[in-house]
């Protein structure tokens, strides 16, 4: 059972970027979009990178993470907001961590 | 002989109103508000000094778009400040290296202090208000 899990917060002010992670599974896939852009320069997402080595499939909302000045790293996926509608549709459920 | 005992703005006596930025600029209108509220001051020649600190640090960031959310930018009102008198504006830097943030702000005149220097800037207003 594959989720899509979008992250909302920055980890800097909110636990749910970390919950997240607590749950994450090898099939899964993530977006940053809104404040969870600031999750990029966030240390648990090294650690996420290192962890899951290219099997998690990690995206960024590019509009959201531009508006803000966040530089997107080569790990990440950048995608349009339109692409989070496809990605709805391949995955069997969505969380939303807001 | 005139004596001139004009303190500094940053003198160690109680002065004006501080206003702590602590939410980061788009996802609510904390910055917003806080923004207005510090115009207001400025306007009836009150004194207002701005902290940011936590995810408000965010406010300051250079190159941040707005229009790319189809929101409306009220950080490059910021650049007002000197208009209304606001001059002290202070950002906790470990706050920003926390978030691997350089000091490249879209506003001059901003003055990062260390937590200890932060907190002693605070401490010498009579009122706060966080946002």
């Amino acid at each position: 059972m594959s989720t899509l899990h979008l992250v909302r917060q920055s980890a800097f002010a909110s636990n749910d970027f970390a919950q997240c992670l607590s749950v994450l599974d090898h099939q899964d896939s993530v977006v940053l979009m809104d404040d969870g852009c600031y999750n990029l320069k966030h240390p648990l997402m090294d650690s996420l990178i290192k962890r899951v080595d290219g099997s998690v499939n990690i995206n960024v909302v590019v509009s959201h993470a531009q508006a803000r000045a966040i530089e997107i790293i080569t790990a990440v996926k950048a995608i349009e907001i339109g692409d989070v509608v496809e990605l709805t549709f391949t995955h069997k459920k969505v969380i939303t961590w807001q | 002989m005139i004596s001139i005992e004009q303190q500094s703005s940053s003198s160690a006596q109680a002065n004006g109103l501080a206003i702590i930025n602590s939410k980061a600029p788009f996802s609510s209108t904390h910055g917003k508000d806080a923004l207005d509220i510090a115009l207001i001051f400025g306007s009836f020649e009150q004194k207002v000094s701005l902290f940011f600190q936590g995810d408000g640090v965010y406010q300051l960031i250079a190159d941040q778009d707005g229009s790319l959310l189809a929101i409306k930018d009220y950080l490059k009102t910021f650049s007002a400040f000197e208009f209304y008198d606001i001059e002290d504006i202070y950002v906790c830097q470990q706050s920003l290296s926390n978030r691997q943030l350089d000091e490249n702000f879209h506003i001059d005149e901003v003055k990062v202090l260390s937590s200890i220097e932060f907190s002693a800037a605070l401490n010498r207003h009579q009122h706060v208000l966080r946002f």
